[in-house]
């Protein structure tokens, strides 16, 4: 990181609209193009906030702020467009989340890369409309929610509702939901409303280590690991009302049901061999970065392959995931008002992806190009009209759905054109963080720790804050502000907003 | 008789076995032998991260066990001979039953100093039956000495009320099983029983209503929480622990006139008189029957299976604490007699078996990449993930810690930059990220001590 004063780093950021900023070339070293962010007056100061910070002399660490993450990322080999910081940008590892960039395959230097895509790869949120009302599910919401994954892990017949062995889970890896289809745990029009039809043609499980696909089977009796959530979610505003009836939503106060999840230890296991075989491919084919996180290998690379294959597997996993868990959503739904879950009008209105790459055709300079696009902690967010969105959504462009973090509201936008030609049909995923908020004061005295555990011998070190921060700014980044961020920069349109009513951890 | 599958042991890795088989092999016949007519069973299971659960422990009556599984007959009984070669087994009773498959789930029993074999006021705690003649005798003592430095010691020094209490470790720290000594330090202040005099009301004197049963079996992760357990002090004045560090018990005797009939000597010279002595030192497995062909056992006499469960004689397997895994340990993994090992290896063992008759390719479960267990320490939450206590790794290994008093204690056990364990104890919401970072091995050395600066928040960082 280069080290200046703030106010010199000011110079390189320009206002270009009242909602974004530009990051001009210089901000970090070797950029190939420029880098835009999103913010509102909020969140603007949030993200200066960080700057500073990082700017104070000793603040030199390893966790850079979000701008200097988006800066670096504007230096990979092969980037064309610009460098895009949605408004929920926050610090992570390589990437910052919320950060999206695309790479022209045509030209050979053009790299793939995983921090690009996150380590929960294909971490997405889906939604299930319902034609039941508040008043229906209130007096029951406890025992629904009880009950949505009591099956766990009893499936249909012998096999659990998840891949169970080595076999199912291959199978799973190269079928995405397609499996879940054959399988009997999905509708067949589940699959047009999801992105690639749930299923990613390019998976090759034989690409995937063996330790990956230990770490992607479920240990008995829970649906895989901690981390993923369903909400019962209450219809609070509709703000288009034309494209809230094509998605089935007519009226505040109805139901849906909302899912998270993703590949998790898997994808984490998928990412993780790739960074090392990535980290080989840079030093032979002499690829340089800002930062040893953004570790890449040229997208023609066999490296470069092997992820995109191997990546293509855990995307097809998170789709076998959040369908298992729609299974048991509509099931669950289905035995509390004895209704079938058609007759419910259980129907997937959209399934997103938040954390991906994928192959896509975009206009850049007035010329049509084959990318790779990278969206981590962002949406695939097309426009009315796009070939690849279902025929439903063909006048309202692409449903984008918005999951705030768990027990906060949540919401649906549609793509525009404009964020298709700005962002390549881009947005934000949900809330964000800053990278520092003091969190309650904390009396951290280690004397007699140390003292106590000096004989063991073992070098011992402490953390602690560097230094107080100026002000102890609210740092979180809400997810209303970032959607209207969105909004506003006409990125993306608000048509639904959701408040939950029940939470369910996985 | 005769049953595809027969499970030996009424424990948790026992019932977890019959249970994960019954899901597996709804069509198939299974016989879970057990010595009581309680068994437990796992409830509440909660998963914390990929490798970590929480759960609770229930016994429950054998008939309601029953219609759960209506695949699986239990019997009551003790196992007394093996006969491998005609696969059989003979049951104290002279039952005879036939098997395709067996485990071998018979558990341990309390490891006691070696005076109690003299002293009948020397007890030994780990199973529901002990922990009955327990509460009983502990009503009558107003002074008592505990024995023993692992989790069961560590709870009761933190539980026992209105009495004085004498805590003999061998260790320089307490709770040496699980914690390094910074966070015995951090734990020291919850000993002082001022703070547990809040406990509602309502729940004193809970055990009473618990009908604790003879079974055999080991005691709940959380055999303590309904339970409140005092001593013949004055109910106004709050126990004292006095800890006696590194030092062991050398002599124990009676003098039935003393007000305090029991006198131990310490191995530092110092007498304590007591009316009681409590050892709470560890198990050693428990084999009680015999087998036709010999069973390799280590020479703590655990039987040894190898990466599948399976025992050296075929169709053979053992889970739980009677075995010892002898198979080529992944780095951050490791043995210990705990519940979530047990639930875990019986239900592998259980999927093996399955697989096997199946003819199909059962990958080892990820749970035995890392070690992970969750419990709870003089009420904090305490999570242990991989070499938490820098097992495996010398002296050649790097602490980061962070501390708040009374809220939480974290440690990272760091080697080359990569994370290899953590202790977390209190709400830390780190398990995931933490568990992450220990099986990706991801290069920690651009963040520094940063990686637990409070004032960075992290969670999602790496997702």
């Amino acid at each position: 990181m280069v080290v200046r004063q703030y106010a010199q780093e000011l110079e390189y950021l320009e206002r270009l609209t009242p909602h974004s900023w530009r990051i001009k070339k210089g901000f970090q070293p070797n950029m190939n193009v420029e880098g835009i962010f999103y913010v509102n007056q909020t969140l603007e100061k949030l993200m200066f906030d960080e700057l500073r910070n990082a700017c104070r002399p000793g603040m030199v660490g390893g966790f850079l702020p979000g701008v200097k993450q988006i800066a670096n990322v504007a230096a990979l080999p092969g980037i064309v467009g610009k460098s895009v910081g949605l408004p929920d940008v926050h610090s992570g590892y390589g990437f910052a989340i919320g950060n999206m960039a695309a790479f022209d395959i045509d030209n050979p230097d053009s790299i793939v890369s995983p921090g690009g895509v996150g380590f929960d790869i294909n971490c997405g949120v889906r939604l299930l409309r319902t034609n039941l009302m508040l008043e229906d599910v209130l007096p029951v919401k406890e025992q629904l929610a009880q009950s949505l994954f009591d099956h766990i892990p009893v499936g249909v017949g012998s096999k659990g509702i998840i891949p169970m062995n080595a076999k199912d889970l291959e199978e799973a890896l190269e079928m995405g939901m397609d499996w879940s289809l054959r399988e009997g745990y999905i509708w067949a029009e589940d699959k047009e409303h999801c992105e690639e039809y749930g299923r990613m043609l390019n998976a090759d499980p034989s690409k995937v280590s063996l330790r990956a696909k230990k770490r992607g089977l479920p240990q008995l009796g829970t649906l895989g690991a901690g981390n993923h959530y369903a909400e019962i979610q209450v219809v609070e505003e509709i703000f288009d009302k034309w494209a809230a009836s094509k998605m089935g939503i007519e009226e505040q106060g109805q139901i849906c049901v909302m899912i998270h999840s993703g590949s998790r230890g898997f994808g984490h296991q998928v990412a993780t061999d790739a960074l090392v075989q990535m980290e080989k491919a840079m030093k032979r084919d002499n690829i340089e970065t800002n930062d040893r996180q953004l570790a890449c290998a040229r997208i023609s690379s066999q490296e470069g392959q092997d992820y995109l294959k191997s990546m293509a597997a855990a995307a097809n996993f998170a789709w076998v995931n959040r369908s298992s868990m729609t299974f048991l959503s509509r099931q669950a739904f289905a035995k509390k008002f004895g209704m079938a879950p058609d007759d419910l009008d259980m129907h997937v209105i959209y399934d997103v992806s938040h954390n991906i790459a994928k192959v896509e055709e975009h206009i850049v300079d007035g010329k049509p190009k084959t990318l790779l696009v990278h969206r981590k902690g962002s949406t695939r967010a097309f426009p009315p009209h796009h070939p690849l969105i279902p025929v439903d959504y063909q006048l309202t462009g692409q449903p984008v759905l918005i999951g705030g973090t768990m027990g906060t509201c949540s919401y649906v936008l549609t793509g525009t054109e404009q964020g298709m030609l700005e962002t390549f049909g881009s947005t934000c995923h949900g809330a964000g963080r800053a990278l520092s908020r003091a969190k309650s004061r904390r009396n951290l005295d280690y004397t007699e720790v140390l003292r106590k555990m000096e004989y063991m011998g073992i070098s011992i070190r402490v953390a602690s804050p560097k230094l107080v921060m100026e002000e102890a700014p609210e740092s979180y980044k809400n997810v209303t502000d970032v959607v209207n961020t969105c909004h506003a920069a006409g990125i993306s349109k608000k048509a639904i907003k959701l408040r939950p009513i029940a939470v369910i951890k996985g | 008789m005769e049953a595809v599958f027969i499970v030996v042991g009424g424990g948790i890795a026992g019932v977890t076995c019959a249970e994960t088989l019954a899901f597996f092999e709804p069509e198939k016949t299974i016989i879970l032998l057990s010595e009581s007519s309680l068994i437990k069973t796992v409830t509440n299971l909660l998963a914390i991260t990929r490798t970590l659960t929480k759960f609770d422990i229930k016994e429950v009556q054998s008939s309601e066990f029953s219609l759960k599984h209506p695949n699986v007959k239990l019997i009551h009984d003790t196992l007394a001979e093996v006969n491998d070669k005609e696969k059989y087994i003979i049951t104290k009773t002279n039952k005879i039953i036939k098997y395709e498959y067996l485990c071998l789930c018979t558990g341990a029993e309390p490891k006691l100093i070696p005076q109690s074999q003299d002293f009948e006021e020397i007890l030994g705690i780990r199973d529901t039956d002990s922990i009955d003649t327990f509460i009983k005798k502990i009503n009558n003592a107003k002074k008592i000495v505990i024995v023993g430095n692992g989790g069961i010691a560590s709870e009761l020094a933190y539980k026992i009320k209105n009495t004085e209490i004498h805590w003999v470790i061998k260790d320089r720290h307490i709770s040496a099983t699980f914690v390094d000594p910074g966070a015995a330090e951090f734990f020291l202040p919850s000993l002082n029983k001022d703070e547990i005099q809040k406990e509602p009301v309502s729940k004193r004197m809970r055990y009473q209503e618990e009908d604790f049963k003879k079974s055999g079996a080991a005691l709940g992760p959380d055999w303590y929480t309904n339970l409140i357990i005092r001593g013949a002090g004055d109910i106004n004045i709050p126990s004292t622990v006095k800890i006696h560090y590194e030092t062991e018990i050398s002599d124990v005797s009676r003098d039935k006139k003393s007000e305090h009939p029991m006198e131990i000597t310490l191995s530092t010279g110092e007498k304590i008189k007591c009316d009681i002595i409590i050892s709470a030192t560890g198990v050693m497995a428990k084999k009680l029957f015999k087998t036709k062909s010999d069973l390799e056992l280590t020479n703590l006499g655990e039987i040894q299976v190898n990466e599948h469960m399976e025992t050296n004689i075929p169709y053979i397997y053992a889970a739980g604490d009677v075995c010892s895994a002898n198979w080529s340990i992944a780095k951050h993994w490791f043995q210990m007699k705990l519940w979530t090992q047990a639930r875990q290896m019986g239900s592998y063992a259980a999927k093996c078996m399955a697989g096997h008759l199946n003819k199909e390719e059962v990958l080892q479960d990820f749970c035995f990449e890392m070690f992970a267990h969750s419990t709870k320490l003089f009420g904090h939450k305490v999570i242990l993930l991989g070499l938490f206590n820098g097992q495996k790794l010398g002296t050649n290994y790097e602490i980061l810690i962070r501390m708040t008093k009374g809220h939480e204690y974290i440690k990272f056990v760091l080697e080359n930059n990569k994370l290899q364990g953590a202790v977390l104890i209190g709400d830390t919401d780190l398990e995931e990220m933490a568990e992450n970072l220990i099986l990706n091995q991801i290069d920690l050395s651009p963040y520094g001590d940063d990686i637990l600066n409070p004032d960075i928040d992290i969670e999602d960082y790496f997702d």
